[in-house]
């Protein structure tokens, strides 16, 4: 890319992406409840009296509507930069466009009457990147939301900060295999790689070392040791690197070990990880070591001599592997699994709901002329999704704090999406819920919730673990939830 | 070699012949285009002529067979041919085995050659997807489930290891790479010519694979770079001051895997590395004191640390201080890398980095070290490896 290019696209960061907007519709309890029917959330704090929004919900309120002309438009306040960018893209070929990241903030809860207002400035135009879908950059915005309570008389000078909201999009070039043509021919093997979604790579297995898989079928870790000098040993050999005896033994790990070295994988990111993710090198009690994941725990946490044990997880539908989570007080609560089957009615009601009429999430035959094999789950959608799993679990009185989601494989019609989660309390009293959605096609999306839990509730920091439908629906909305300053 | 005693080698062989391609990040042309480029120019570096070859020595690695090369390249009958294993550790043993040929006199001009597009068309660092079930396969693919498939990842694990029981930070590697990159900046053929960096830039640059930051990681190139070796008697005959090999020797460690030696020792050094060293200094009767300047494969700038430990420079965990004193640049105790590494030239494998420690011995090299007269050239770490002491003739 030429620098003068380069420049152009950098100086829209600082740029208004919305300037004075203002919600088509103030929050209201038939889009509050339409939602709640899609993302089948069943929060009682969401229907009745004194009823708040979801917070997932945040981007709606700002959402421009179908379009069609007649009534007053959100979208009007979509700036001249932000229109300019996206046409200066457009030009360049990176005519797709797909969400891949979205962070909020909520501040406070919003109320049944209020009317939401927001301003939106571009915060970085990235360098052409080359992803699975194609070609092209990175557009994030930040948006800041506030509100007045319009039922009530208030006037928009009197709205409050009420949250905020940074959002990626990914303009791109499809990629497609005719862009080559006009290319030499090159001593190339096959296209570049492309991150295909994917199961992670295979064990490597022969005659050697089938009989740790078959351990590992049988839920047990086996190390190798020496018959006629003692040694244990692994990787599996058939022979001692001691003695150079032929003969041993299979014995089984207890399972207790520390992390004797680790790494955290940035770059490239495989697809069956979506995020970064810890690799350590655990020394077993037995005295061996293996290298393996450290799960449970926020990758840039897993330390050194930090005591670990083994649990044998499925890392997607054929395989299981031995890895290991954090051992002793701190470790990590799980979150119960949600399965989400994700129908064409999922789909096109969640967008309808959020109010995202883009054709590739209700219309087939349009989003295959696109490139896409149907239509698919959109990032509000998912938004919600994640939101719910969070407080069906957190339970009433928790307050969501944040929701930060980055997707990955797109969610199709015949999908089934499993959420899976882990809760970690911080020294402030807060939670953070790592969460991850897979389909077979493998990660959708990875999230992190952070949540002040319910402040009367004895186990604030140990919300209860039952089954997410169980204690939403009975318990009535707390006070904590509509207050605005329950979080400090 | 022999791991208990000097071997009969040293002074027998020179490096009569250096020639590369450019290096680049798209070279336009085959794998095999280069590696005759090359070839066509070391011969032409020593004056000699295609027909005076008979001994060719490349990596398992390399796509272009010795046959085919020799065809390309309008070289006559081959009485000698060899490849050596382990990707860029195969760099000095290239070296090595064209000297055991000439001093047994299997063959008289041999010509060591490494050619590939690692930029443009395979590049080593996207990542494994699979592997095919033989004892290699097998050995990879205990770490491959859990994502640990780059050369970054491999390095990482034991570089991670090395801080913590040193006490250090990632920034410890930061001096290895800003040193690197200064010599770059005054080599032409550098791809990082006229652009060095500073610690904060190596500081701020993104996690590749932590603690592995992207300026800890060399570059990737496209080109072919080849090695004329013969005869220390015949190379004073040739056109250009030889370069004599002084000791050549292979290296594997106990346990030893490619790559992935985590299950051994406490993996804060590179054993392999050690076994070269040792025999290194065994055969040319050198010590650390005698060198002048030491070219230090650099895929990873951790393991530049870890050789100067292995070789004695500095003992185990002194490395960190010795290249943050700038031990390492133009001036310091040991100028390491003046053509600008595999960081700052190109990343070729290691093979560029031999002929840089002959243009010192001839004293044209763009970073001349005065008077340099003995230079210890190293090849890939974390696998089984190879080194090279070099001296000027006389």
């Amino acid at each position: 890319m030429e620098p003068d290019v380069e420049r152009a696209f950098q100086e829209y960061a600082g740029q208004p992406a919305a300037d004075g907007g203002r919600a088509l519709d103030p929050v209201n309890l038939p889009m509050i409840r339409h939602w709640c029917e899609a993302m089948g959330d069943t929060d009682p704090a969401y229907s009745g009296p004194g009823a708040v929004a979801p917070p997932a919900m945040l981007q709606v309120w700002t959402m421009a509507g179908l379009g069609t002309g007649g009534g007053p438009a959100a979208g009007g306040s979509r700036s001249g930069a932000y229109d300019q960018l996206l046409a200066r893209l457009d030009a360049a070929g990176c005519t797709s466009v797909v969400a891949t990241d979205c962070e909020q903030r909520y501040l406070r809860p919003l109320r049944t009457g209020e009317r939401v207002l927001f301003d939106a400035v571009i915060e970085s135009v990235s360098a052409e990147k080359s992803t699975a879908l194609g070609t092209g950059r990175f557009v994030t915005t930040r948006m800041d939301l506030r509100a007045y309570d319009e039922a009530r008389g208030e006037k928009p000078e009197e709205a409050t900060p009420a949250a905020t909201h940074r959002f990626r999009i990914l303009k791109y070039r499809p990629a497609r295999s005719g862009d080559q043509r006009s290319q030499p021919p090159q001593d190339r093997p096959s296209q570049p790689r492309p991150r295909t979604p994917g199961p992670r790579p295979r064990p490597v297995i022969n005659r050697d070392n089938a009989g740790f898989w078959e351990g590992v079928a049988a839920g047990e870790l086996r190390f190798q040791r020496c018959d006629d000098c003692g040694t244990a040993r692994f990787p599996w050999l058939p022979g001692c690197n001691s003695c150079g005896s032929a003969h041993w033994t299979a014995r089984v790990a207890q399972g207790a070990g520390t992390v004797y070295s680790r790494v955290v994988v940035h770059h490239p990111l495989p697809a069956a990880f979506g995020r970064p993710y810890a690799v350590a090198l655990v020394e077993l009690a037995e005295g061996v070591r293996i290298v393996s994941n450290v799960v449970g725990v926020e990758p840039d946490e897993v330390r050194i001599g930090m005591p670990v044990r083994l649990s044998f997880e499925r890392a997607d539908e054929e395989l299981t592997l031995p890895l290991f989570r954090p051992a002793g007080a701190d470790a990590p609560q799980p979150l119960p699994e949600l399965r989400v089957p994700v129908s064409r009615t999922l789909i096109v009601a969640g967008a309808i709901a959020t109010r995202d009429f883009q054709d590739v999430h209700h219309d087939p035959e349009l989003a295959r002329a696109k490139g896409s094999p149907d239509v698919f789950m959109n990032i509000l959608t998912t938004n919600g999704l994640v939101g719910r799993y969070v407080t069906d679990w957190a339970g009433p009185g928790a307050v969501i704090d944040g929701i930060a989601i980055r997707l990955g494989v797109p969610a199709y019609p015949g999908d089934e999406l499993r959420f899976s989660g882990e809760a970690r309390p911080d020294d402030s009293g807060q939670m953070t819920v790592s969460v991850i959605g897979r389909t077979d096609r493998g990660s959708h999306v990875t999230a992190t919730v952070t949540l002040t839990p319910a402040a009367t509730t004895p186990a604030a920091t140990t919300p209860a673990a039952t089954t997410p439908a169980a204690t939403a629906p009975a318990a009535p909305p707390t006070a904590d939830r509509t207050a605005p300053g329950s979080r400090s | 070699m022999s791991l208990h005693r000097a071997d009969s080698l040293g002074g027998r062989a020179a490096i009569a012949g250096i020639g590369a391609t450019e290096f680049s990040k798209n070279s336009g042309r085959s794998e095999l285009k280069l590696a005759v480029e090359a070839v066509h120019a070391a011969l032409d570096d020593a004056g000699l002529r295609p027909q005076d070859v008979d001994g060719l020595v490349t990596f398992t690695m390399d796509t272009s067979p010795e046959i085919t090369v020799a065809q390309a390249a309008g070289l006559g009958e081959l009485g000698f041919f060899s490849r050596v294993h382990y990707g860029g550790g195969a760099a000095c043993a290239t070296v090595q085995q064209a000297a055991m040929a000439v001093a047994t006199g299997v063959a008289e001009v041999v010509v060591c050659y490494r050619a590939f597009n690692e930029r443009s068309v395979h590049r080593f660092g996207s990542g494994l997807a699979g592997r095919a079930p033989t004892a290699e396969g097998v050995a990879m693919g205990w770490t491959m489930p859990y994502g640990l498939l780059t050369p970054a990842s491999w390095v990482a694990l034991a570089a991670q290891r090395y801080l913590h029981s040193y006490g250090l930070t990632p920034d410890a590697f930061g001096p290895v790479a800003v040193a690197d990159r200064r010599h770059a900046a005054t080599n032409p053929a550098a791809y990082f010519y006229r652009r060095p960096i500073t610690l904060a830039e190596h500081h701020a640059s993104r996690w590749i694979v932590e603690p592995l930051r992207l300026l800890d990681c060399c570059q990737e190139t496209d080109g072919g770079q080849a090695l004329l070796v013969t005869s220390a008697e015949r190379a004073r005959d040739l056109r250009r001051p030889p370069a004599v090999i002084a000791a050549a020797a292979q290296g594997a460690g106990r346990a030893q895997e490619a790559m992935t030696s985590f299950y051994r020792d406490d993996l804060t050094g590179l054993p392999e590395m050690g076994v070269v060293a040792r025999q290194l200094w065994r055969t040319s009767g050198l010590t650390p004191a005698d060198i002048d300047t030491a070219v230090l494969y650099d895929h990873f700038t951790p393991f530049v640390l870890m050789q100067l430990e292995e070789f004695g420079f500095c003992g185990p965990g002194e490395a960190a201080a010795f290249a943050a004193d700038g031990g390492l640049e133009l001036g310091g105790r040991l100028p390491v890398n003046t053509h600008g590494g595999q960081l700052g030239e190109a990343y070729l494998h290691g093979m560029n980095g031999i002929a840089e420690a002959v243009r010192q011995l001839r004293g044209d090299s763009v970073n001349q070290i005065p008077g340099a007269r003995n230079v210890l050239v190293t090849a890939g770490t974390g696998v089984p490896t190879s080194g090279l002491v070099l001296t000027s003739d006389g």
